[in-house]
């Protein structure tokens, strides 16, 4: 590869349960609001546990300009939203953007599941041979890509990565290494999933979910809340940025990826350290240059044990602060690594530490030092941070992001 | 902004490949020269489920013979799905002929291509959440079977591969993502060697979804497989001496989905052009054709036009979907391995193939495949 450009982050598009829009999003995150509440999106009778952070005034047609909404399903809808918004917030010509090589790479972990267990009670109700037969164009997961492409009109890689929870770092990963090496001008990069039925059933049995509120690295942490939304970032070359005099988030300065090869559910903790590791090595950063850590910080006892372990594996004594936003929207799945590279370009940009809300006693087995910001965030001067996101199939991707001064 | 630029080449070391021909390439060759005799007719995987399959051609991968390539040990909870992917995975593995030392596995990673991953595992749950006594008594020990990585991460744990591990979904042309995603991934040094594959599942589910969506002529049939490549540098390769099957040059996709099929075609030509640029190849180089899109209303033809009008003479086609059936998102590594079975019987010169690709997505790209000698 003959090209290597320095690639920065100049739009931010969210669709979360605590706000539409990145600014609405952020002032959320900022007060540690939060975005659980009774699920709607299915009949959740029958469940010992009915909450999760669903977006509950998402009008996908007062966003989109060309989708046509009936024949998308949830997931697609988010992100094509998200992506339509951060373009905006890009003060980027539409044209332009659909004149240049550019395209998507987006995260997801369960895809169309809306549409596919819609496609099920048909099947259940009345037999495969009388299902919708316009669901089977709508189920493919490779539509959270194509949706942002067709909203905007991208002739560039359409690409979906559904690589589980750690999906939309993977997306943002791949889609900095098309604006790096000259394989695209401009790649909108992100995640996007919907809560549904089957998902919470699954995590339910795992034992994983939690009853009403997410609470990371508290004592009385019991497990995650499944939550839903769209997050997309706008990936530029920087000199591209600089010329038209764009507002800059963040420098995305590079990513680490590797996995277990161990367990398809239980992280490894040496294995995410390895993988800070090569993320450091990528971005040509030192452990004592972070200033803050956004963690995947899904609020399973296991997951934040593990996870801090592996965080102090690396930096030894001194732990930056480190929270977790899934407190206040819940696991977004597939998305949920997109929405901590966006808190993580406004914490940068705006000088705070996003918080962890619901926090009423750090668990002590998570050892000394720990510092998660609990509540509300601080002010704080950030000049480089680093994002988080492990899945099951053991997939580590750990992004960083760096102040352009 | 960008300029065009020559890529670096792939080279494919050793391969893998499951399909209703048979397993290996040798059976894919057989397939694709002298056709099937039988074709297995696939099974029901739904527990309880009454539903039959629609009335149309259907060919299923004979015998997996899963005990013999994956022993007996921790395949319990492993659903077919991952079984076509984890075969086809150690067939390339075996095929590479010296094993991999823990430091070549800490250096290999995992890139394939898929639409949803297991379907079958997925609407199962969603059937449990309806059916059971109680909607959350899935089954614990499979749900982690319904995310799409789930073979990816199998493929990894059973070989012991820490590197880069990924799936790629963009429906018909997802292989070709996979290969732009394992040039890159190598390039930059994240892994060494790449498993780069794609695979599909057949059930009645997937059947039904394909006939009830009017993509398919009416007795197009619909398959199953898993290709898998084991792939490096080419330059690399050539450097410690290990011989290559073949190169894989310029790999181009885009997605033409936004428009009406006069846009399909430009923006399948244009990547057809664009992948011989960069590959340095000329038109008149091109030995042989893969189609991907055989089989698909309108999309066949149009295909078969822009080939057709790029390359400006008569050169041979490959439709391995005619002797495999539709296979979605493996299509594109099956038509690889097709490529490579029919180049088993030596020529005078190092062939080029093209592979190309159109969904009904918009989904298009093409792929320069060019013989090692």
């Amino acid at each position: 590869m003959s090209e290597r450009r320095r690639v920065v982050i100049t739009g931010l598009g969210a669709v979360s349960s605590i706000g539409i829009g990145v600014e609405n999003f952020v002032a959320g995150i900022r007060e540690g609001r939060n975005g659980a509440s009774p699920i709607a999106s299915f009949d959740a009778s029958g469940f010992p546990y009915v909450t999760a952070g669903e977006v509950h005034d998402f009008e996908p047609g007062a966003i989109l300009e060309r989708l046509d909404v009936e024949r998308w399903g949830r997931s697609s809808l988010f992100s094509a939203a998200a992506a339509r918004l951060a373009v905006q917030d890009a003060k980027l010509d539409p044209e332009l953007l659909s004149a240049s090589r550019a395209g998507s790479i987006m995260g997801t972990t369960a895809g169309e599941a809306q549409v596919l267990q819609a496609a099920v009670e048909q099947w259940v109700a009345k037999g495969l041979d009388n299902v919708d037969g316009r669901l089977a164009a709508m189920t493919p997961v490779s539509q959270i890509a194509n949706s942002v492409n067709h909203e905007l009109r991208l002739t560039g890689d359409a690409q979906t990565i559904p690589t589980a929870c750690s999906a939309s770092n993977m997306a943002l990963g791949y889609a900095y290494d098309l604006v790096r090496t000259g394989e695209a001008d401009f790649m909108l990069a992100g995640g996007a999933d919907a809560v549904n039925r089957a998902c919470h059933a699954g995590f339910y049995r795992l034992g994983a979910l939690a009853e009403d509120l997410s609470r990371p690295f508290d004592l009385n942490r019991s497990g995650i809340l499944t939550g839903e939304g769209g997050a997309v970032l706008l990936l530029e070359p920087l000199n591209h940025a600089v010329a038209r005099g764009a507002r800059i988030y963040a420098e995305v300065l590079g990513y680490g990826v590797n996995c277990d090869a161990r367990h398809m559910v239980n992280p490894d903790a040496p294995s995410i350290a390895e993988c800070i590791r090569i993320a450091h090595r990528y971005a040509g950063v030192k452990p004592e240059q972070i200033d803050y850590i956004c963690a995947h910080g899904t609020g399973t006892p296991t997951n934040d044990h593990t996870e801090v372990s592996a965080v102090r594996e690396v930096f030894g004594e001194r732990i930056p602060p480190i929270s977790s936003i899934k407190s206040m929207i819940g696991h977004t799945m597939g998305a949920a690594s997109a929405f901590g590279a966006i808190v993580c370009g406004k914490a940068l940009e705006d000088g705070f530490l996003p918080p962890t809300a619901n926090l009423d006693k750090l668990d002590p087995a998570l050892g000394d030092g720990l510092d998660v910001v609990p509540g509300r965030a601080r002010p704080a001067t950030l000049n480089i941070v680093q994002n988080q996101g492990l899945a099951f199939g053991g997939n580590n991707v750990v992004t960083i992001f760096g102040r352009v001064a | 902004m960008t300029t065009t630029v020559a890529v670096r080449p792939l080279t494919i070391t050793a391969c893998g490949v499951v399909s209703p021909a048979g397993l290996g390439l040798g059976a894919l060759e057989e397939a694709l020269r002298s056709g099937v005799d039988d074709y297995t007719a696939p099974d029901n995987p739904f527990e309880g489920a009454v539903d039959g399959y629609p009335p149309r051609p259907l060919w299923a991968v004979p015998d997996l013979r899963v005990a013999e390539h994956l022993g007996r040990k921790g395949l319990r909870h492993i659903d077919r799905f991952t079984m076509l992917g984890l075969i086809a995975c150690k067939l390339a593995l075996d095929e590479s002929g010296t094993a991999l030392t823990d430091e070549d596995r800490a250096d290999t990673g995992v890139v394939m291509a898929t639409n949803t991953g297991s379907l079958v595992s997925m609407l199962e749950v969603g059937r449990d959440t309806l059916l059971q006594e109680k909607p959350y008594l899935v089954n614990p020990a499979r749900f982690p079977n319904v995310v799409t990585n789930a073979c990816t991460g199998q493929i990894a744990i059973r070989n012991s591969l820490t590197g880069v591990n990924v799936v790629v979904s963009g429906g018909q042309a997802a292989g070709l993502a996979a290969v732009r995603f394992a040039r890159t991934a190598i390039g930059d040094e994240r892994s060494r060697r790449l498993l780069v594959g794609g695979v599909e599942e057949l059930s009645q589910v997937a059947a039904w979804g394909w006939h009830k969506s009017g993509a398919l002529h009416e007795d197009a049939p619909v398959g199953e497989g898993s290709a898998v490549f084991l792939v490096e540098d080419a330059e690399a390769a050539s450097t410690a001496g290990r011989s290559g099957l073949a190169d894989l040059l310029a790999c181009e996709v885009g997605y033409y989905g936004a428009g009406d099929s006069e846009w399909r075609a430009r923006g399948l030509r244009s990547c057809v052009e664009r992948a011989l640029e960069r590959s340095g190849v000329g038109a008149d180089d091109v030995d042989v054709v893969s189609l991907g899109a055989t089989n698909h209303r309108r999309l066949e033809l149009l295909e078969d036009r822009v080939v057709q009008e790029v390359l400006d003479r008569p050169v041979p086609r490959v439709r391995v979907s005619e002797v495999l059936g539709e296979l979605y998102s493996a299509s594109v590594p099956l038509q690889i391995a097709a490529v490579l079975a029919l180049w088993r019987e030596p020529a005078d010169h190092a062939r080029t193939a093209l592979v190309t690709s159109v969904g009904g997505d918009g989904n298009a790209g093409c792929l320069v495949v060019r013989e090692c000698r």
